[in-house]
C-alpha cells in the first residue's frame, strides 16, 4: 500500500491515531528510509541534514512504537541508527535515551517520572500517554503473577501511584487493585494479587493441534 | 526508437503468453530473455540509457523482464560513463535508485526466475549504493522484500542470504532480518542436471519447492563457497545475539561449529565456538556438550583454541564470582581482541540471575535476606535484591513468587514453586501458539525432506553430485587461512558492536 508522503503532518497524525501497535510499527518502519535519506541531505550544521523537527518526531514516535510492541533490544538499536548530531542535541530524543536506560534497568518508578515529568513535544504526547498506560497495564499483569502478597506501597511504586497514599490504605488506591481481582486483607494490610488472564483474539484451533500431532506421528514412521 | 518499440512489442507478447500453457509461456519468456540479453550486449540501448523517461513506457509488474533489462542498461551506461561500479546517478535518493527500489518491491517473481543473474546484480547494486552513502539501512528492506518476493520460503541458500544479514548487522536493523533468518535453509542450489535429468521442470510452472528454479545455473545466487554458508550462520547468530534471543543464537552458532570438515577447522568455526560458549552461559547458565555431530578430536581442538572462554565458563558454572571476575579481568585483552567484550559483560551481569536459578535446586523457599547471604553476587540492599529478583521473575527467567509481610522490616519470602504459574488458559494458548509455530516449521521441513528424498530416489547422478560436492568442500577447506582471515576482517568489526 502506498503511504502518504513523509511529513510532519503525517507523522503527527500517526502519533495521535490509535492504531494497533504492530500496525503503527509497520507504518513507521516504512518511513525509516525517508527519514534516513532526509537526514543524509543538506541541513543545518547543528542538527545535521533535513528537517530536525520532523526527524525528531519521527524517531521519537518510532521509538515508542518499538516499546509498544515490546521490542526493547531493537529500540536500543534504533537509538544507534538515529542521526548522531540530532540524537545528541534533540531534547525529545534525549528523553527517549533516558527512558530507554530506565527500562533497560527495570527502574519502574523512574520510568513513570520520565514519562510524566520530562518535557515531551506536544505532537508526541498521545504516544507518551499511550505508552504510560501500556507500561502500567503490563507491569500490573507481571506483578500479579510475581507476588503472592504485596504491600500497597510496593504495588503503588510499580504502577506509578503515590506510595504514601497507598501505604495509608487509601480506598481509591486499593480499589484500583481489587477491581483487577486482587483481594485486600485490611488486618494484615496486604494485597493478594490474582493472576490476570490476557485473552488473545486468536480463536483456538484444535484442528491445528490435530494436524501437528498427525504430522509428528507420520514423520516417525 | 525502433529498439524501444521492439521492446514494447515483446512485452505485449509476453503479457499475452501468460494466459497460454506453461510450455508456451516458458518458450516466450526464454525468447524474450535471449533477445533482451542480445540487445544489452550489443549496447543497442546505449543512446536511450540515460533517458529517464524511457522506463515510463513500461510497467515494473506486467513488464517485469523488459523493465529489469532496461534498468540494467541504464546502470551499465552510467557505470561506463563514470567508470565507477556505483555511479553517482545510482545513489539514493536519485531517480534511478527510486525506480530500482520500487521495482524490487513489485517485480513479477515468475518472469524474473528466467533472469536470475540480472535480478541478483540489481539487488547487489542496491546494497552497494546504500553502503557508498553509509546508509545500509536504505538497502535492507528492498533486499529482504525482493528475496521474499522471489522465493517466499527462502529455503534454498543463496548469496543474497549472506548479503542481507551483513546489511542488517551493518545497519543495526536486526529485526529486519528475521523474516528470512527465522526460515529454515534446507538446500543449496543444485546443478540444473539434477533437477531436470528425468522430469524437466519449467521455471514458470507452479513448484512445491524453490529448489526447482534456484539452481546453480539460474544466476539467482552467485557462486557459493563453504565459507559463505559458515558466515551466514555466524552472522545470523550475531543478529539473534543482538536481539537477546539466546536460544536461536546458540542454534545458529551450533550449526557453524558442527559443520563437517575434512581438514582443519576454520577461524570462523573457532570464532563461532567462542561466542557459542558465552551464548550458552547467557541462555542456560551452563555450557552443555556441543552437538554429537562434532567428532571428539574436533571438540578437543575447539577447547584448546578457546581456553580462556572455557575457563570463564567453568568459573561461571562453579558459581564462583570472585574467580569469574578474575577470569574476566585477566582475559580483558582477549575479549577485546575477539570483539566479545560486550558479551562477556553480559555474562557477568547474568551471573546473579543464574545464581538465583541455581539456589532453586537446594531450597524450596527462603527469605530475600537469606538468599543474599547465599549468593555473593547479590551485594545490594534487601530492597534492591528484592527488586532484582522480582525483575527475574517478571521476565520469566526464574519460576518463583514473592511473599511480602505487612511490616517492611521483615524480609520478603521467595518461594520456588510452579504452583502459581500462569493461569491455565494462558498456558494453553501459549502451548497452542507454540504448536502452531512448530506445525508450520515441521510442514516446511517435511516439504524439504520430501524434496531431498525425491532427488535421492529419482536421480542416479545424486551420488556423483554428492561426491563432487565433497571435492568442492575439501578444495575450499584447503584454502583455509588467508581467505578466511580476509572474510573475517569485516565481521570482526561488527562483532564488537553487538550490545
Amino acid at each position: 500500500m502506498e503511504l502518504p508522503p513523509f511529513s510532519l503532518e503525517q507523522i503527527s497524525k500517526l502519533a495521535a491515531n490509535n492504531f494497533p501497535p504492530s500496525q503503527l510499527f509497520e507504518i513507521l518502519s516504512q518511513y525509516e528510509t525517508d527519514a534516513s535519506i532526509m537526514s543524509a541531505g543538506s541541513g543545518s550544521a547543528e542538527t545535521g541534514g533535513g528537517d530536525p523537527q520532523l526527524l525528531s518526531l519521527f524517531y521519537s514516535s518510532f521509538f515508542f512504537a518499538h516499546l509498544l510492541t515490546k521490542q526493547l533490544p531493537e529500540a536500543r538499536a534504533l537509538t544507534q541508527r538515529m542521526p548522531e548530531t540530532l540524537r545528541h542535541q534533540d531534547p525529545s530524543l534525549q528523553n527517549c535515551l533516558t527512558l530507554l536506560r530506565a527500562l533497560w534497568q527495570t527502574q519502574h518508578a523512574q520510568v513513570y517520572q520520565i514519562l510524566r515529568g520530562l518535557p515531551w513535544p506536544e505532537s508526541l504526547q498521545p504516544l507518551v500517554r499511550r505508552y504510560e498506560s501500556f507500561f502500567q497495564d503490563d507491569t500490573l499483569i507481571a506483578i500479579s503473577t510475581c507476588y503472592e502478597a504485596i504491600r500497597p506501597s510496593t504495588a503503588a511504586n510499580y504502577l506509578g501511584l503515590d506510595p504514601q497514599t497507598a501505604e495509608q490504605g487509601d480506598s481509591a488506591v486499593i480499589e484500583k487493585f481489587t477491581s483487577c481481582g486482587w483481594t485486600w486483607d485490611p488486618a494484615a494490610q496486604l494485597l493478594h494479587p490474582s493472576p490476570i488472564v490476557v485473552q488473545t483474539t486468536d480463536k483456538p484451533s484444535s484442528n491445528g493441534i490435530r494436524e501437528t500431532m498427525a504430522m509428528l506421528g507420520n514423520s516417525g514412521k | 526508437m525502433e529498439v524501444v518499440e521492439g521492446l514494447m512489442t515483446q512485452s505485449a507478447q509476453l503479457r499475452e503468453a501468460a494466459y497460454l500453457s506453461d510450455q508456451n509461456y516458458d518458450q516466450q519468456i526464454r525468447e524474450t530473455v535471449a533477445s533482451l540479453r542480445h540487445v544489452i550486449s550489443k549496447k543497442s540501448l546505449a543512446a536511450f540509457a540515460s533517458n529517464a523517461s524511457l522506463l515510463d513506457h513500461f510497467d515494473p509488474v506486467a513488464d517485469s523482464l523488459v523493465y529489469l533489462f532496461l534498468l540494467r542498461a541504464q546502470i551499465q551506461a552510467f557505470q561506463e560513463e563514470s567508470r565507477e561500479n556505483v555511479p553517482p546517478a545510482l545513489l539514493p535518493p536519485g531517480n534511478l535508485w527510486s525506480r530500482i527500489v520500487t521495482y524490487l518491491r513489485a517485480f513479477d517473481p515468475v518472469q524474473v526466475r528466467y533472469a536470475g543473474q540480472e535480478w541478483r546484480q540489481l539487488v547487489e547494486i542496491v546494497a552497494q549504493a546504500a553502503q557508498v552513502v553509509s546508509k545500509p539501512i536504505l538497502a535492507v528492506r528492498p533486499v529482504r522484500d525482493a528475496m521474499l518476493r522471489l522465493d517466499p520460503s527462502c529455503a534454498v541458500f543463496t548469496s543474497t542470504h549472506l548479503l542481507l544479514v551483513r546489511l542488517c548487522l551493518r545497519a543495526r536493523a536486526y529485526t529486519h532480518a528475521l523474516p528470512v533468518l527465522d526460515k529454515y535453509v534446507c538446500h543449496f542450489p543444485t546443478s540444473i542436471s539434477h533437477a531436470t535429468s528425468k522430469f524437466p521442470v519449467l521455471p514458470c510452472a507452479a513448484h512445491d519447492s524453490s529448489l526447482s528454479f534456484i539452481t546453480e545455473t539460474s544466476g539467482i545466487s552467485s557462486k557459493l563457497a563453504y565459507k559463505d554458508y559458515l558466515q551466514y550462520f555466524l552472522l545470523g547468530g550475531m543478529i539473534y545475539m543482538a536481539l537477546k534471543q539466546w536460544g536461536k543464537a546458540a542454534h545458529y552458532l551450533g550449526v557453524v561449529i558442527s559443520m563437517p570438515t575434512a581438514g582443519p577447522i576454520s577461524m570462523i568455526m573457532v570464532e563461532a565456538y567462542k561466542k557459542w560458549i558465552l551464548v550458552k552461559l547467557l541462555e542456560n547458565g551452563k555450557v552443555s556438550s556441543p552437538s554429537n555431530l562434532i567428532p571428539s578430536h574436533t571438540a578437543k581442538l575447539y577447547q584448546s583454541l578457546a581456553r580462556p572462554y572455557v575457563n570463564l565458563a567453568h568459573s561461571f558454572q562453579r558459581g564462583d564470582l570472585e574467580n569469574l571476575e578474575a577470569e574476566v579481568d585477566a582475559g580483558r585483552d582477549i575479549w577485546c581482541t575477539d570483539h566479545n567484550m560486550g558479551l562477556v559483560s553480559q555474562v557477568l551481569s547474568a551471573f546473579s540471575k543464574h545464581t538465583v536459578m541455581g539456589i532453586r535446586q537446594t531450597f524450596a523457599a527462603l527469605t530475600v535476606k537469606e538468599l543474599a547471604d547465599q549468593a555473593s553476587s547479590m551485594r545490594m540492599s534487601d530492597e534492591a535484591t528484592e527488586s532484582a529478583i522480582a525483575s527475574f521473575i517478571m521476565s520469566g527467567a526464574v519460576k518463583a513468587t514473592l511473599v511480602q509481610h505487612s511490616s517492611g522490616t521483615s524480609s520478603t519470602m521467595l518461594r520456588f514453586s510452579a504452583a502459581r504459574s500462569s493461569p491455565q488458559f494462558s498456558d494453553e494458548s501459549k502451548a497452542q501458539a507454540c504448536l502452531a509455530r512448530e506445525s508450520q516449521s515441521l510442514g516446511a521441513l517435511m516439504e524439504s525432506l520430501h524434496e531431498i528424498g525425491h532427488h535421492m530416489g529419482l536421480s542416479n547422478e545424486f551420488v556423483d553430485g554428492m561426491q563432487r560436492g565433497q571435492i568442492w568442500a575439501n578444495a575450499d577447506d584447503a584454502n583455509t587461512g588467508i581467505g578466511e582471515d580476509a572474510g573475517l576482517e569485516i565481521d570482526e568489526d561488527l562483532m564488537g558492536e553487538v550490545p
